[in-house]
């Protein structure tokens, strides 16, 4: 699934100052699953919108379609945006960018962040796992994505900075490699390491992890 | 009590209590909408409403529609609502339950708009062509004298220009030609209008008309009878086998048309001055039609008409259910005919399983409802539902579904499994040495028919080959098409209905695109690709289908 965070809230309160009515516009897919911009962060957002606003008038609309990255269900719209001075897209990049084309005439603003492809760790806890790189490997790397977890992106691994199962980046990251090695050889097929994969065009990047606001404790206790 | 028939038996119920329990009352909104009030648009509408139900009319009235009468007749019935101005902006729901978005003061420049959600039971659309005039095919220029068709049935309604004709140049009536079918080909419709302005000026006090037709069509009801009707009354019709010679002198003050024929049997030129020359016009689709067509879902024809063309669709029938397309008077009566079939008294009984939705399979992805080609798919409580009352049957929904979410009520895919593997099961044991086994998916509406038919008149075919019956080509899912060759047929053909026949309008062209992709891949699975064939075919040709079968058999040896 797509992994969202929900934006700052001063973030959200400065884009929309501006207006007189929005339509706060929720996803009932992926964003609503990683629990970002589902009915309930719509409700809750328009609610602190509607207290932070109280004094300047600004009226806030509420509405979650199915997925916002299909016409049909933008379309559900069509009768309603016409009083809204601007509308507040709490689905996914492709999401908000769909809205906005459905409704060129009508300013469309994100209300959260789109962070990844990644996986349900747990209530509230999301971990990146792809990056869409369009050329997958894992057939090669025993079912571990390099691109996504080693931090250089590595094709052909390790490198010279593999540090006793971790990446050399930080003791906290593993080697994406240390793990594809294990993972080859619980399998017994080691020498498929050996084989050379075309290296790729990868900047530096590590994957990133989401736990959303309120979910802290619960995940450390759960999980330490 | 127990009994074999349902005890709700209606006229066409009269089944096992079985299949009585599959059949479930919709209820059916008896207001009706009519898009369009041109003179069919309110035609329709008037019997519409004479039959009971209440109709909205949107759209502009026309000048023969103001005219005619029917409007403020209709209007005293108090059935009919006029409402000008009034356009469609979009359309939920599905047949007996159509929720239309009506925007009033659309497109008008106006201030406001303002849009009203109203449901519908039916919906009738009244195309509103317009006309481009063909004078410059004849090579003619338009003034007060060459005029179009439209130009002279405005004229001929208006009591002062009508004056002007009867009184001719010198108070003795005019003479009239019509040009029509050289520039493009004919049609019904503008051959009834040209037949009716004729029998209009030859019933003018010394006037006469005469018809220049080229590729001229006659064949629809009441067409004949306005012709001879037309012949007796002593308008002249000629026929020529190509375009009559026309000249066109604008010199000098002078403003005549000169046409010029030659009469094949006398070999003699037939010269003609008239006062007045009518040139044929094209109908022209226009932009807002195209925009009526896709807000309804509907399909056009080849040249952006509506409705598409449909052998096995009654006419005025659009491919939804519960839309009509009306483009003459034949159509007004047809559609107010089978919307009364429809509407009825408001409950209308119908089968509930021809195919239906697993709620729990279904991961609402609008696949079934981006392919359904009767617009019988819409959402609900998160998931895909189907309108038993639009669905047909197809089955095409249900092959597209990526969750295998949809099954038809009398085509499972386990039942369909099954036939297949009986199929080839059956054929081993008739397969003569050398000989292939054929599995052939047979379209109900067309190859079926035509291989029972061979059957039954003793073409011969190879004795490996099996039919397996299909609601239609549409429903032939590739996972049928790869079981066949699992179970060990040598061959499989996809027998469909010809291009543009089907009944469900594109179930062989999905069927067709299913094969192309699957041959693809067939060498790559070590087959040869032309294991897998897609033919069409129509029921009455039996001697062709074994043809094909012969051959295919043949080629696969
Ligand atoms: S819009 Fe984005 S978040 Fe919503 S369903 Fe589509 S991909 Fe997922
Ligand atoms: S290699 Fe990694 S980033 Fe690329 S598609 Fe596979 S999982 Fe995704
Ligand atoms: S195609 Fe299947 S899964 Fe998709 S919406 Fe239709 S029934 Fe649901
Ligand atoms: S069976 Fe055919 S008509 Fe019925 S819902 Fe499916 S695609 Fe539409």
């Amino acid at each position: 699934m797509i992994v969202a965070e929900r934006k700052p809230f001063d973030e959200i309160r400065n884009m929309v100052s501006n207006y007189k009515k929005v339509l706060t516009v929720g996803c009932g897919t992926c964003v609503a699953v990683c629990l970002a911009g589902g009915s309930k962060e719509v409700e809750t957002l328009n609610a602190e919108l509607n207290l932070a606003f109280k004094k300047d008038g600004i009226e806030f609309g509420a509405e979650t379609l199915e997925r916002q990255c299909d016409m049909e269900f933008l379309a559900e719209l069509d009768n309603k945006v016409d009083q809204y001075d601007c509308l507040l897209s709490m689905a996914c990049g492709a999401g908000i960018q769909f809205l906005a084309e459905r409704f060129p005439n009508k300013p469309v603003l994100p209300a959260v962040n789109t962070s990844f492809i990644g996986v349900n760790l747990d209530v509230g806890w999301y971990e990146e796992k792809c990056r869409a790189c369009g050329q997958c490997v894992l057939a090669m790397t025993g079912g571990v994505c390099p691109v996504t977890m080693c931090a250089k992106s590595l094709f052909n691994g390790p490198c010279g900075g593999t540090n006793k199962t971790s990446c050399e980046i930080h003791t906290d990251q593993p080697c994406a490699w240390f793990k594809i090695y294990e993972r080859l050889s619980g399998q017994g097929r080691l020498a498929q390491i050996m084989t050379v994969s075309p290296p790729n065009d990868w900047s530096n990047q590590k994957p990133r992890k989401v736990i959303q606001p309120g979910y802290e404790e619960r995940i450390k206790a759960m999980h330490s | 009590m127990t009994t074999d028939k349902c005890t709700n038996v209606t006229e066409k119920c009269a089944d096992t209590k079985e299949n009585c329990d599959n059949m479930v009352d919709i209820s059916i909104s008896k207001d009706v909408l009519v898009i369009g009030a041109g003179s069919f648009g309110l035609e329709a509408a008037g019997k519409i409403a004479a039959q009971g139900y209440s109709v909205s009319v949107i759209g502009v009235k026309t000048a023969c529609a103001r005219q005619s009468g029917c409007t403020s007749k209709m209007l005293e019935t108090g059935k009919v609502n006029i409402m000008q101005d009034v356009a469609i902006d979009s359309l939920a729901g599905v047949t007996g339950d159509f929720r239309a978005t009506l925007i009033k003061n659309a497109g008008n420049g106006a201030e406001y708009s303002e849009k009203v959600e109203k449901v519908f039971g039916a919906i009738v659309v009244a195309p509103q062509y317009s006309y481009s005039t063909l004078n410059k095919k004849y090579g003619l220029t338009l003034n007060d004298k060459v005029v179009s068709q439209s130009q002279f049935e405005a004229m001929i309604a208006d009591p002062e220009s009508q004056k002007k004709i009867l009184n001719g140049v010198n108070g003795n009536g005019s003479t009239v030609a019509f040009l029509t079918g050289f520039a493009q080909e004919g049609d019904p419709t503008s051959t009834s209008r040209v037949l009716t302005s004729a029998l209009a000026v030859q019933n003018m006090e010394n006037c006469n008309a005469y018809i220049y037709a080229g590729n001229v069509k006659v064949g629809a009801k009441g067409l004949e009878r306005l012709f001879t009707q037309g012949r007796h009354a002593g308008v002249v019709c000629f026929k020529p086998s190509q375009m009559p010679t026309i000249e066109q002198n604008l010199n000098d003050g002078v403003n005549t048309v000169k046409i010029t024929i030659k009469d094949p049997v006398v070999r003699t030129d037939v010269e003609l001055t008239p006062d007045y020359v009518v040139v044929e016009e094209a109908v022209v689709v226009g932009q807002q039609n195209l925009d009526i067509a896709s807000t309804l879902r509907i399909d056009t024809d080849l040249y952006g008409f509506l409705p598409s063309n449909n052998v096995h669709r009654f006419p005025a029938k659009s491919n939804r259910d519960g839309i009509f397309v009306v483009n003459n008077s034949l159509d007004a009566a047809n559609a107010a005919l089978k919307l009364k079939e429809l509407i009825g008294n408001g409950i209308k009984r119908v089968a509930a399983n021809k195919a239906k939705v697993d709620e729990d399979r279904c991961v609402i992805c609008l696949t079934c409802y981006r392919s359904c080609p009767h617009g019988a798919i819409f959402w609900q409580n998160g998931a895909a539902a189907i309108s038993p009352a639009a669905c047909q049957g197809c089955g095409i929904c249900a092959s597209e579904c990526p969750m295998d979410a949809i099954q038809l009520g009398d085509f499972t895919d386990d039942s369909l499994r099954t036939s297949i593997k009986d199929a080839v099961v059956s054929a081993k044991d008739n397969q003569k040495d050398g000989q292939p086994l054929i599995v052939a998916f047979c379209c109900k509406n067309s190859a079926l028919e035509a291989c029972e038919a061979a059957t039954k008149f003793g073409h011969e075919m190879p004795q490996g080959f099996r039919m397996v019956k299909v609601p239609c080509a549409g429903k032939v899912d590739v996972e049928f098409i790869m079981k066949a060759f699992v179970e060990g047929a040598d061959g499989v053909m996809v027998a469909a209905c010809h291009e543009g026949n089907c009944k469900a309008e594109r179930g062989n062209i999905y069927a067709k695109w299913r094969v192309n992709e699957i041959q693809k891949r067939l060498e790559k699975m070590g087959l040869e690709k032309n294991r897998l064939i897609f033919t069409t075919i129509a029921s009455n040709m039996a001697k062709e289908f074994a043809g094909k079968v012969n051959a295919f058999a043949a080629a696969i040896k």
